[in-house]
């Protein structure tokens, strides 16, 4: 599982047929050091998060139990929650969206 | 699995049923290449039944193994990361000194 923050939406006509209906999110991972990652990677979003929001990324088998259409679909990737709060050992409070983060001292 | 240590807490209110009462950590893999400073991490999240705290080393298992180790049976729950051990110690002579500091 990993935190992310959402860069977009993704759509695709052509597409297997076990993801028809799904809505696909583009999602940045969260680094350690706080700057954006380089890399990013689609999940299948149920909860309806929006751009700017940070998300949990499930993989695998736990993701395709959020999707909830049985395990045999054509994705391995997951929204499977809405983010409030990260709140990290170096004093940083990691919030909803990018405008909600905080550094506290210690 | 890997080693890690817990450098921080996650909170979310709208969520996917079985993630409801389950604590989210935080957790950074050491690395034993890793240069002091530098860069990017991206750390995982893992679902913790043992109670780790800030600053703890752990064991993290990931997939089937994970959701034996946290809810003791397999089964259908949406988080494929766990804590499943807060370790007491550890002997590696090779490790760099960053394995035992404690979180800036």
């Amino acid at each position: 599982m990993l935190i992310g923050t959402v860069v977009g939406n993704l759509w695709a006509t052509k597409k297997d047929p076990t993801l028809i209906g799904l809505r696909f999110l583009v999602i940045r991972p969260f680094t350690s050091d706080g700057r954006e990652s380089a890399e990013t990677l689609v999940a299948v979003d149920t909860l309806g998060a929006g751009i700017g929001e940070r998300v949990l990324v499930v993989f695998g088998r736990a993701a395709r139990h959020c999707i909830g259409r049985s395990h045999d679909i054509g994705f391995q990737t997951a929204v499977s929650a809405i983010i409030d709060k990260m709140e990290l050992a170096d004093g940083r409070v990691i919030g909803s969206t990018k405008d909600h983060d905080q550094s506290v001292k210690r | 699995m890997f080693l890690g240590r817990v450098i921080g807490e996650v909170w979310a209110t709208k969520k996917v049923d079985d993630l409801r009462s389950m604590r989210l950590l935080v957790v950074e893999s050491l690395d034993e290449h890793r240069e002091p400073g530098a860069p990017k991490v991206t750390p995982v999240v893992c679902a913790d039944t043992l109670g780790a705290a800030l600053g703890q080393h752990v064991v993290v298992a990931f997939g089937k193994a994970a959701r034996v180790a946290a809810l003791g049976a397999d089964g259908d729950f949406a988080f494929e990361a766990a804590v499943v051990g807060i370790v007491d110690d550890f002997d590696v002579p090779s490790a760099p000194a960053s394995w035992r500091k404690e979180p800036v």
